[in-house]
């Protein structure tokens, strides 16, 4: 035996007890609002082909998978983003369907990020995918779902900033730019770098009308006035759409009284390619990060095969478990159930006939043996300390 | 949202940058006399009646504290920033600290940097260096990272260019080295953690637009 076996490797986890028990109840909660809306559980493979995950795909960067070989060669990936892989389970499975499919998972994903940031390289992710829907009603569901499962949660303050990343695409081909131009702005912008945005098209000596559009991107906060300030801004129907579009979206969440939660951000552009209109993410206090991420994919489905409108989100169990811990809100974990039974060792089997008494009236039973060196304090604070509801002594 | 109850917390760059950051923030009525006495052994300034608190860190640590959102807001040099590349928004350039982060050597040096030649590179700044060599010049470098004096390098027969800060040039000439090349100005930037932006966006924006307007 030697201690340094007992090291897990940067970025995964050992999670065990109390703790265990809240993550799969934060679990719990989410799930049973996301089958409120009638999503059906789907469970894709752990690793697949590295094509699912490539760079024409549009997810996670190459660097950042983990790879590996199967017998004949070919590359595998870990599954580092769930939406790639469901998308190609609803192209296969789902080809000729044209109802709205609805999907929900829950599993771990695996990024190799960069060592030494504190950041897990296994997180655990639960979300939803919404297949065959391109109306705005879709849209608002997704954020519904967002808004109605952080409150199940127990989260009270949180945000959802919305954009729509076709504003700053129909921008671009009104401004006709080549990729590595789009890239770089690109980067400006989702980083607010208003300067640096500023700075880098008046070298590129492009078009005022268009610089000026660029700038109202990276405003740090946008009102429901700059909106329509920026649609009429903006000369191109891609980017008049989007706005139309998130407009829509808010009078839909008005009606439930969820645009509270919303704010609008242009300026956010995700790095998953794959996205082509609305983006969300949800923050709250506590957290460096998202705790919800999501948005729409048309094109998606159609690198599998089947043309299919689609949006989706995720919810990060950890950096949400980590936020309800900060922000002191507990979650409830059921331990009604939990009886220990400490029996003097003459007496096991009359302690045996009543603990599964108890199993076959659906109470979680522990047996233990009593070391007699040990006093029933010794169990009532074991008891305490382990979720147990109640502490039988059998003699 | 429950905004009244919490701090806005910055980080700042121990040294010369904190002092004139918190000139700046006076102007604007932010001040914590705290952070004045040099005698003072604390860790953290607290302003109690502006809610609003106050740290000094080694600067490459700033970008981390923002990241993680252990500091809300924080003020560094855009070396830094661009050095450790940090998910923060950059939101404002305060137009102090001025420098440039440049390529140096002796001038027989400057032949290497024609034609692609593989040559060794001694930089504080490894991240920087590299995508300098490799994405802008497509030139392949060995790169030596150093902790400080990197003057020292082609002096010495460590390196044959260094990558490095420079302001005025006067180290630099005093040893026989000249700036071979530029590859970015430098200054002192706001950054910003990404949930505070959407959480505490009111105040946060109320204080970079008093600064932008204050330096403009």
């Amino acid at each position: 035996m030697s201690i340094s076996l007992l090291h897990t490797p940067d970025g995964v986890r050992d999670i065990y007890g109390r703790e265990l028990l809240e993550k799969e109840q934060v679990g719990k909660n989410l799930m049973t609002v996301l089958r409120r809306y009638g999503y059906k559980n789907i469970q894709t493979p752990t690793f697949e082909f590295f094509d699912v995950f490539s760079k024409d795909i549009g997810t996670v960067p190459s660097k950042d998978l983990y790879k590996f070989f199967d017998k004949e060669g070919n590359t595998l990936v870990l599954k580092p983003d769930f939406t790639p892989a469901i998308a190609r389970c609803a192209a296969k499975y789902f080809m000729e369907e044209e109802v709205p499919l609805r999907f929900c998972y829950e599993g771990n994903s695996f990024v190799n990020t960069s060592e030494l940031q504190g950041k897990l390289k296994e997180t655990t992710q639960m979300g939803i995918e919404l297949i065959n829907d391109s109306g705005p009603e879709a849209d608002a569901e997704a954020l519904s779902l967002v808004i109605e499962g952080l409150k199940a949660c127990g989260l009270k303050d949180f945000q959802i900033s919305v954009g729509n990343s076709s504003y700053f695409k129909g921008i671009c081909e009104a401004a006709n730019l080549d990729e590595e131009t789009q890239l770089e702005i690109k980067a400006h912008i989702s980083s607010k770098n208003y300067f640096g945005t500023r700075e880098f098209l008046k070298n590129k000596g492009l078009d005022k009308d268009i610089v000026a559009q660029f700038e109202a991107i990276s405003k740090l906060y946008i009102s429901d006035t700059d909106m329509e300030e920026m649609m009429k801004k903006a000369n191109n129907p891609k980017s008049v759409g989007a706005v139309e579009r998130l407009l829509a979206i808010k009078a839909l969440l008005a009606k439930r009284g969820y645009d509270k939660y919303i704010s609008f951000d242009l300026g956010m552009l995700s790095k998953h390619n794959y996205y082509t209109g609305i983006i969300f993410k949800a923050y709250t206090y506590g957290v460096g990060d998202a705790i919800v991420k999501g948005g729409r994919y048309d094109g998606l489905l159609g690198k599998f095969g089947k043309e299919a409108p689609s949006v989706g989100c995720v919810f990060l169990i950890d950096e949400l478990q980590t936020a309800l811990k900060r922000q002191n809100i507990s979650v409830d974990v059921d331990t009604e159930e939990n009886i220990l039974m400490v029996y003097a060792e003459e007496a096991y089997e009359n302690a045996l006939e009543q603990a599964n008494d108890l199993r076959s009236q659906g109470k979680n039973v522990t047996m233990m043996k009593k070391n007699t060196e040990k006093d029933a304090d010794y169990y009532t604070s074991y008891g305490e300390k382990n979720e147990m509801k109640e502490i039988i002594f059998v003699k | 949202m429950e905004e009244n109850g919490k701090y806005l917390v910055f980080a700042l760059c121990k040294g010369r940058l904190a002092f004139k950051t918190l000139e700046l923030l006076e102007k604007i009525g932010i001040h914590c006399e705290e952070i004045k006495d040099k005698d003072s052994r604390k860790l953290v300034f607290v302003n109690e009646e502006l809610k609003v608190k106050f740290f000094l860190a080694k600067g490459p640590d700033v970008p981390t504290y923002v990241e993680h959102g252990a500091a809300d807001i924080g003020v560094v040099g855009s070396d830094i920033i661009m050095e450790e590349n940090r998910r923060v928004y950059e939101v404002l350039d305060l137009g102090f600290g001025k420098c440039r982060m440049c390529v140096c050597g002796p001038e027989s040096a400057r032949e290497l940097l024609q034609h692609r030649e593989r040559i060794r590179v001694a930089t504080k700044y490894p991240t920087i260096a590299k995508d300098y060599f490799f994405n802008v010049k497509n030139q392949t470098v060995d790169m030596i990272k150093l902790n400080g004096s990197v003057e020292l390098g082609p002096i010495v027969g460590l390196s044959d260019v260094i990558v490095d800060i420079v302001e005025t040039g006067g180290t630099l000439r005093e040893n026989g080295l000249d700036v071979l090349e530029e590859i970015c100005p430098l200054s002192a930037r706001v950054i910003v953690n990404q949930v505070s932006m959407k959480m505490q966006n009111e105040r946060i924006e109320q204080i970079i637009n008093a600064l932008r307007e204050s330096i403009e």
